[in-house]
């Protein structure tokens, strides 16, 4: 039987696999890619808990649906940040925006 | 005026000191007649004061029915907890202590007014001598200590003005500032004690601490300290051993100044502070030893120094120490009368001798010992006069100073006789020195001719006031007599009555008498033997003993081992302390702080990368702590 | 550094390890199936989430950006399946709809931006090390607390098209017209700060 654990577990592994990525990745978009990751899993929890024990009110699936349309936005508004950067700098290369160095 | 208006004594002499202080190169004359007229009212009103105390003495015990004493609240904390007031009390120390003081600013005052003239800042002169007397009379009328010690600062700060009053000449300023410094190494110790005092005793009123030290209040390991500091203060004024150094050099200042103050006045507050706490300090006998002891060291340590001093002043200066000596031997033996009966007597002597000094000074323009001699055919006055001075202090009948000195003498014998021994030396070296000083400067012939042909006798303003003083050193000493006393309105003569602590009738004892003149006329016979003629045996004296004799010029080399001191230990521990402010302050403290500070942040500074993905993981362990901490928190 | 190398090696890594790891959980998967052992249901629960976590494994450590942002999409493909299976049928669309149609797309268009095409080999940052390590305490914390408590409740079929609608329009009509402002926002914003200034083109 597939209980509400699972889902739980499912969605705790994928937010740390994002949670590494978000440390460890160095392009911007690879960051991005994996923050996306990060908010898909927070869904899956807030559904997960929306289906098993709070059928009447469902608040989870509604705040999926708002956890989708922001991230969808802050994609766009990131990438936005993204090809900024880069025409500034050719470069998307989070660990060379080194200017608040020491 | 009645004793409870003693104190307007005070306020005269201050109104005038503030009035020339102000306006003393407007006034014509600069305001010495002023002054002069102040202080001939003052006598009178001291005169009157004095009457009224006789006045309430009924068979020899003085009833004062509140009558002497004068008081109004200026602080007062915690109704009566913390009580400082203006109070004054008369009895027979005060009423001695201000007929004296009087008598002699009226001279000094009269005196100064010929001798000053032309000097510069001579306004500033008579404002300088207001100020003392204001703050002299106020020490002597006041009825608690706190008062006291006000006045007796007052009366350093007077002598310090006065000494330096030539403050052009760098001696001067340096003998006034030693002056100030010496006194005041002995006023800590007089505060200390004031403070011990009021401490146990609840009050700074004299009368009240000496009622409390009667009836057992205090501790008496506890009253012995505080009596000991107290006379810190007192030896510190009256110039004794240690604390005697200023009084010699203190001699840069006006003739007339020194005349008033270093001989007559000033420097008897110790005596007198002394006299007026007697009955505490016979509470506790080891204190009133450490006076005696003192006061005898003093007196002949003093009289060994003037043997050899060249300065007229200065032999006068060391002889005024060695009586103060004798002051604080009788005080040692807790005989008051004796001790306040000298008081009077060397005031008036002593002034005298001052001033004729200060009139072959103003003659002759020189004060070294060495370059004058038979000014006696040029200044006859002066000659006769100070001639008379020097019988009385050393001591020859009739003069007044014999009678004191007698009485000292005489009690020393009676109660210890290894100190009487020791004064009578004392007593016969202060003969030779007088002999010497008149026999070097009014007798011989005269070594600088230069200052001796332009020597004059002193004009009448000057030499009236010697000659003042010449009787009353003649005649003061009839007072212990007890017809005299009687006549003079006290029962059973003066010191029947008076000082009513140590009651007894004046007797006259031949024989000791006799041997005191004796030992008093041979000491002059060895002056004039030494120093007779050409002085020839006194040269060659000297070069029996050359050390003893550079130890006496060198005034035992004190004022060496005391700059001595000042140089190593107050002048090293300075430099411990700048050393101290230097190192762990400015450079441990301050910079030391700051540089710590940078140290850091040269350091800390690697933190700031300035690259992203560094700040992202310092943000992730934070909250991976967090979430660890809550998770196991449950 | 576009070394052919590099470009083979990171293809041929994730090959290796897919077809190491990913083979023998399937194959254990269907005999598990076939055997009767586990339910269909729960047959498809871990073919979906073993795909989920494969997908978001290669979208966190593939090298080639590219592969990396299709790693994404087909995570979010089994994302949306594991919505069907909890019988949210409206949230599974909207994801294929916003994650496989929006946020890919965009994704893509970002990496031609940045001319990832000629450099598609990016290696990971330096504090890999710390990254994981703090990633690995932070998922075992997370699994813990999931898995410790007894959550309880059983799967029921939540509403419908209808009453999500009607929740969301009229409950939550206020966060839905500002979720419309931040979009809004979002996009004004995207588009002022990746503009050309007219500097630039008059240089």
């Amino acid at each position: 039987m597939i209980s509400l654990t699972h889902y739980l577990v499912l969605s705790a592994i994928l937010f740390s696999l994002g949670f590494y990525g978000v440390l460890v990745r160095r392009s911007a978009i690879l960051i991005l890619i994996s923050v996306e990751l990060m908010l898909a899993a927070v869904s899956i929890n807030f559904v997960a808990f929306a289906s098993y024990v709070d059928t009447d009110l469902f608040s989870g699936i509604i705040f999926a649906i708002f956890v989708i349309t922001i991230a969808a936005a802050e994609v766009g508004l990131a990438l936005g940040i993204v090809l900024r950067t880069f025409r500034e700098r050719a470069s998307a290369n989070v660990d060379e925006a080194s200017t608040l160095k020491w | 005026m009645g004793m409870e208006q003693v104190g307007i004594l005070v306020a005269i002499p201050a109104s005038v000191f503030v009035l020339l202080a102000l306006t003393y190169k407007l006034l014509p004359r600069g305001g010495d007649f002023l002054v002069v007229l102040a202080f001939a009212a003052m006598l009178l009103i001291s005169l009157a004061v004095a009457g009224d105390y006789v006045g309430h003495i009924h068979d020899g015990h003085f009833a004062p029915e509140g009558a002497n004493a004068f008081a109004f609240d200026w602080i007062n904390i915690g109704n009566g907890h913390f009580l400082i007031e203006f109070s004054t009390w008369v009895d027979a120390i005060t009423v001695v202590m201000i007929v004296v003081v009087s008598t002699v600013a009226l001279m000094v005052a009269f005196y100064s007014m010929s001798y000053m003239h032309g000097e510069p800042r001579y306004g500033w002169y008579f404002a300088a001598l207001s100020l003392f007397v204001t703050a002299m009379l106020m020490l002597v009328v006041s009825g608690n200590l706190l008062q006291l010690y006000v006045a007796w600062e007052g009366v350093g700060l007077a002598s310090f003005l006065l000494i330096g009053f030539y403050w052009e000449r760098q001696s001067a300023a340096e003998a006034a500032k030693k002056a100030f410094i010496t006194t005041r190494v002995g006023d800590v110790g007089l505060l200390i004690g004031i403070v011990l005092l009021w401490r146990q005793a609840g009050t700074f009123d004299i009368q009240g601490i000496i009622e409390f030290a009667k009836s057992g209040g205090f501790d008496h390991t506890y009253l012995t300290t505080a009596m000991i500091f107290l006379f810190m203060g007192a030896a510190g004024k009256s110039a004794q051993f240690p604390l005697h150094v200023w009084l010699p050099d203190a001699m840069e200042g006006p003739t007339p100044a020194s005349a008033l103050i270093h001989a007559a006045t000033m420097v008897v507050a110790g005596v007198y502070l002394v006299a007026r706490m007697m009955p505490v300090y016979d509470e506790v006998l080891i204190a009133r030893d450490v006076v005696l002891y003192t006061g005898l060291i003093t007196a002949i340590m003093a009289a060994t120094m003037g043997l050899v001093a060249n300065d007229i002043k200065r032999v006068l200066a060391f002889s005024t120490v060695s009586q103060l000596g004798f002051m604080f031997v009788a005080l040692g033996f807790g005989e008051v009368g004796a001790a306040m009966f000298h008081l009077l007597t060397h005031a008036f002597f002593k002034a005298l001798l001052f001033l004729c000094s200060g009139s072959v000074i103003h003659a002759t323009h020189e004060q070294t010992v060495e370059e004058l001699g038979g000014l006696r055919h040029k200044m006859p006055i002066t000659t006769v006069t100070f001639i008379i001075g020097s019988l009385a202090l050393a001591g020859i009948i009739p003069l007044a100073g014999f009678w004191s000195k007698d009485e000292i003498l005489h009690i020393a014998s009676e109660q210890a006789p290894v100190v009487y021994v020791l004064l009578a030396s004392a007593a016969v070296l202060t003969a030779i020195y007088t002999t010497r000083l008149v026999l070097l400067t009014f007798f011989g012939e005269p070594r600088n001719h230069h200052a001796y042909d332009h020597a004059y006798e002193s004009p009448f303003i000057m030499a009236a006031p010697l000659v003042v003083l010449a009787v009353l050193a003649t005649v003061a000493g009839f007072v212990i007599f007890d017809p005299v006393g009687q006549a003079l309105g006290f029962p059973g003569g003066i010191l029947a009555t008076v000082f009513v602590e140590h009651p007894h009738h004046f007797v006259f004892d031949p024989m000791f008498a006799a041997t005191a003149v004796g030992t008093a006329l041979a000491g002059i016979g060895i002056g004039f033997a030494y120093w007779w003629g050409d002085a020839k045996r006194a040269e060659r004296a000297r070069g029996w003993a050359p050390e003893l004799h550079a130890l006496l010029v060198n005034r035992y080399y004190i004022d060496d081992l005391y700059q001595a001191i000042i140089n190593r230990v107050v002048l090293g521990m300075g430099n411990i302390i700048a050393l101290f402010e230097n190192r762990v302050v400015n450079q441990s403290g301050v910079d030391g702080g700051a540089q710590t500070i940078g140290w850091f942040g040269h350091r800390l500074k690697f933190l700031q990368t300035g690259r992203i993905p560094n700040y992202a993981l310092a943000m992730a362990v934070g909250v991976v702590v967090l979430a660890v901490l809550a998770s196991s928190a449950e | 550094m576009s070394l052919p190398v590099a470009r083979g090696r990171s293809i041929l890594t994730g090959l290796v390890l897919g077809s190491l790891v990913a083979g023998p959980y399937f194959l254990v998967l269907t005999a598990l199936a076939i055997l009767g052992r586990i339910s269909g249901a729960e047959f498809v629960w871990w073919l979906l989430a073993g795909i989920t976590i494969a997908g978001a494994v290669g979208a966190v450590t593939s090298k080639n950006v590219v592969h990396a942002a299709l790693s994404l999409v087909v995570a979010s493909m089994s994302i949306a399946g594991i919505f069907l299976l909890l019988a949210s049928e409206f949230i599974a669309l909207v994801q294929i709809l916003v994650y496989g149609g929006g946020v890919a797309i965009l994704l893509i268009f970002g990496l031609m931006m940045t001319n990832a095409s000629d450099d598609p080999i990016v290696m990971d940052g330096s504090q890999k090390p710390f990254g994981f390590g703090v990633a690995l305490v932070l998922g075992i914390v997370l699994v813990g607390a999931m898995s410790g408590a007894a959550w309880g409740g059983a799967l029921e079929t939540v509403a419908g098209f209808r009453e999500i609608g009607t929740r969301l329009y009229r409950d939550y009509g206020v966060p839905f017209e500002v979720a419309s402002l931040v979009l809004l926002v979002a996009l004004v914003g995207a588009v002022t700060v990746a503009r050309r200034d007219r500097e630039e083109d008059a240089e």
